[in-house]
């Protein structure tokens, strides 16, 4: 055993896995704690067997970049340790997202709370910016709320640093509703301003309560960009008919002032929103500049993250956690624990049969269960 | 067109594409087909809404069952529902029944060109069961206030609803059908009579909702002379400020903050004016609830603070280098240059770069060399403060 080894052998120690909370197409995330302190994490094992070109590209990215940022709003990386062929990403626990926020109706969104959370989008993604990094794929989903409201950035899977001059970058990134038209029209040099249209919808879709720019596929997804904010014209956008996917469209749609469907929002809000939502990248308002808008100065003051609104299925969690966190063995090792100490890491590692012997054990259990009544 | 996702368009009486090609039902908002009419004839009927407009329906998919056309090799392909609830397209209905009545071509049932409507729900078992409890709607208008009991009311709402699913089910026709016309011709006083009481009923509603726009009218009229008053207040109170500050012989900070008090208790008094009036008006019950709750709790924990931009201190060292608005780059020339604009339309920016090259270079200048420390390299891999393994130190 040499020291790398020894090193992995006692990062792993540090953090008990318990049990799975959801499977992504290249991760699975488990629910564990810190042994030292009790603290709830979350862990992303990469599942490397699958990929026969060795480990997957987001993983190596999401661990690149999230190693160095450390921010109040981008999700922390607590640590990195291998176990067998897997890679294990050990992560801050989060319970929600924004999109189960926007989701609940039984939730209501005062203009300080929307504003209060573009705060904090805005601010992880200053900070990721300032550290030259893209994140790429910035979405509700995407956008974790912590216990104490705090809004974090997570899922750097497709996070890259700013391209050198000249270089190409790929344009299948950030999930289609929140694509800017430059990535759709396959533009491979981009800068910055394509995560600040993404921010821009997301602030549409918390006002809304519904996606703003929902296409159903990638053709018709610029066609409700341009039925939304009206078909751009070369002044506005200078060069954009050059760009490798432009197809002149069949019909230009007029330009329809943001107020006609934004009824309620204040003068100050539009002109932020009018201002992520511009055509010409270049002329986006970049991450700090919105840190500085006047929206952001305005009465109401943005909703303190406590008092923010959260989830009921959150808040329910957090309660039976609480309830049972007083009883639970850090060590124990309930059916989803492994990798947690040596010896159980060596049961797995026995032999098939005990694998099948287990599951058949489990079988009976179930059948059993449902004969009792 | 609206930008509001699918349920708009339904309620303002626009033809909508329903179902369609689409597998994400929510977000379906791509141009609706625009139904156009091949026939000469103008179909009426159909399930009206409110404002007395059919919706109709149409899709991708839509195929006529009698001479198999499709909206692919026909896109004006207008199917009509007919009233034994069967479908074709007009082209069919036209071949079919221009020289007068004839059979169905799918239950043969005997049908006029006129006995056709278009369809406004996809399922047409839908379609024929809304048709149906509409037109009972229409004879069976009893209220409650019509019997001396409960159970009396009940027993007819029963009865009403066993017409209704014997229509719908095709049970007993010719019998129900007796059924209503001896109904019909028993109680034809007091079926006129709800009819008119549902008219005045609707034209109170039109009266109210008249009187509610007027007055949100005269309110909005209103901030607007508030509005206008605040400003002249405030002038009044700048000038009479700087004549003070002219004339007076007190302390000018005194002064100004005296006015500022002032001013501030103008604006709150103002704002709980308002929100007292807000409170009682426009928003549902529960929204206003919800809202009363969150403000009450708000009050309780922590105030709201005003917007900080960053929260540390990051630019702080800017001034240790100034971007200039360009450089003699190399490496850049082509992006600069830019032949075909695609990279500024693209949205690169060089100065992103630029800025980066600049930031790595400055970025340790102020930290301390490390002086002092024993240079001899350690035999063993050791972990660092950040718990990093340091693999050579040199």
């Amino acid at each position: 055993m040499d020291a790398v080894e020894r090193e992995n052998a006692d990062r792993q120690k540090r953090w008990a896995k318990e049990q799975k909370v959801g499977e992504g197409t290249y991760a699975v995330v488990y629910r564990g704690r810190e042994v030292a302190t009790g603290r709830r994490i979350a862990i992303k094992k990469i599942k490397v067997g699958q990929f026969k070109d060795g480990l997957d590209m987001s993983a190596i990215r999401e661990v690149k970049y999230l190693r160095e940022l450390k921010h109040q709003n981008v999700i922390e990386l607590l640590d990195v340790f291998s176990s067998k062929t897997n890679l294990n990403l050990v992560l801050e626990f989060l319970d929600s997202d924004l999109e189960m926020i926007i989701k609940d109706r039984s939730l209501v969104f005062l203009p300080a709370d929307i504003k209060s959370w573009m705060a904090m989008t805005f601010r992880g993604l200053e900070f990721c910016h300032r550290n030259h990094i893209l994140h790429r794929d910035l979405k509700p989903n995407n956008l974790l709320i912590a216990s104490d409201g705090q809004l974090k950035l997570a899922d750097f899977g497709l996070a890259r640093d700013f391209a050198d001059p000249g270089h190409k970058m790929t344009c299948q990134v950030i999930t289609r509703w929140y694509r800017p038209p430059e990535l759709l029209l396959n533009s491979r040099y981009y800068g910055s301003n394509v995560d600040i249209w993404s921010v821009g919808c997301i602030f549409a879709e918390l006002m809304l309560r519904t996606p703003y720019l929902a296409g159903d596929s990638d053709i018709n997804q610029l066609d409700t960009i341009f039925r939304a904010l009206g078909t751009p014209t070369e002044q506005e956008w200078p060069g954009h008919t050059k760009l490798p996917n432009w197809h002149q469209p069949s019909t230009t749609y007029p330009k329809t002032p943001l107020r006609d469907l934004f009824t309620a929002a204040s003068a100050d809000t539009l002109s932020l929103l009018g201002k992520c939502l511009v055509y010409e990248p270049r002329k986006r308002i970049s991450a700090l500049e919105a840190l500085n808008h006047p929206y952001f100065f305005a009465i109401p003051y943005p909703t303190h993250p406590s008092k923010l609104p959260r989830c009921a299925a959150q808040l329910a969690s957090r309660a039976a956690e609480e309830a049972e966190g007083g009883d639970i063995d850090k060590m124990s090792t309930g059916p989803g624990v492994k990798a947690a100490e040596p010896n159980n890491r060596k049961r797995k590692l026995t032999s098939p049969e005990e694998f099948r012997v287990r599951s058949i054990a489990r079988k009976l259990d179930f059948t059993k269960q449902a004969n009792s009544p | 067109m609206s930008n509001r996702p699918g349920y708009g368009g339904w309620l303002q009486g626009k033809t909508v594409r329903k179902g369609g090609a689409s597998s994400s039902h929510s977000n379906t908002r791509s141009s609706t087909p625009h139904v156009q009419s091949t026939s000469s004839t103008i179909f009426g009927g159909g399930i009206k809404d409110p404002s007395g407009r059919v919706t109709e329906y149409s899709s991708m998919e839509d195929q006529c069952p009698v001479c198999k056309s499709d909206r692919y090799l026909n896109p004006k392909l207008r199917l009509l529902v007919s009233s034994c609830y069967h479908k074709m397209c007009e082209s069919c209905i036209d071949r079919l029944f221009t020289l007068g009545p004839a059979p169905c071509p799918i239950c043969s049932k005997v049908l006029r060109k006129l006995a056709f409507q278009p369809q406004t729900f996809e399922d047409l078992e839908v379609e024929k069961e809304v048709a149906i409890r509409r037109r009972l709607a229409k004879e069976f208008n009893k209220r409650r206030e019509d019997f001396d009991d409960l159970k009396e009311y009940n027993d007819y709402l029963q009865e009403v609803e066993d017409i209704a699913f014997n229509l719908i089910n095709n049970i007993d026709v010719p019998q129900t059908e007796a059924k209503i016309a001896n109904y019909k011709a028993a109680n034809a006083a007091l079926i006129a009579l709800n009819i008119q009481r549902e008219e005045a009923y609707a034209l109170a509603l039109r009266e109210q909702e008249d009187l509610d726009r007027r007055e949100r009218e005269a309110r909005a009229a209103q901030l607007v002379q508030e509005a206008e008053q605040e400003r002249l207040e405030r002038e009044r109170e700048q000038n009479e400020l700087i004549t003070k500050l002219e004339t007076s012989q007190k302390d000018a900070k005194k002064l100004v903050a005296k006015a500022r008090a002032s001013q501030q208790k103008r604006l709150s008094a103002r704002t709980t004016e308002k929100s007292s009036v807000l409170g009682g008006m426009g928003f549902g019950m529960d929204y206003a609830k919800l809202l009363k709750a969150r403000t009450n709790k708000a009050k309780t924990s922590i105030p709201d603070e005003p917007h900080v931009p960053l929260q540390d201190d990051w630019y702080g060292y800017e001034d240790l280098y100034v971007l200039r608005p360009s450089y003699d780059d190399i490496f850049s020339e082509a992006v600069r240059k830019d032949r075909e604009g695609i990279m500024r339309a693209g949205g690169y920016m060089v100065e992103e770069a630029w800025n980066r090259a600049l930031r790595s270079a400055v970025a340790g200048l102020e930290l301390e060399p490390l002086v002092g420390l024993p240079l001899e390299p350690s035999s063993e891999p050791t972990i660092d403060t950040a718990g990093d393994v340091v693999m050579a130190s040199v």
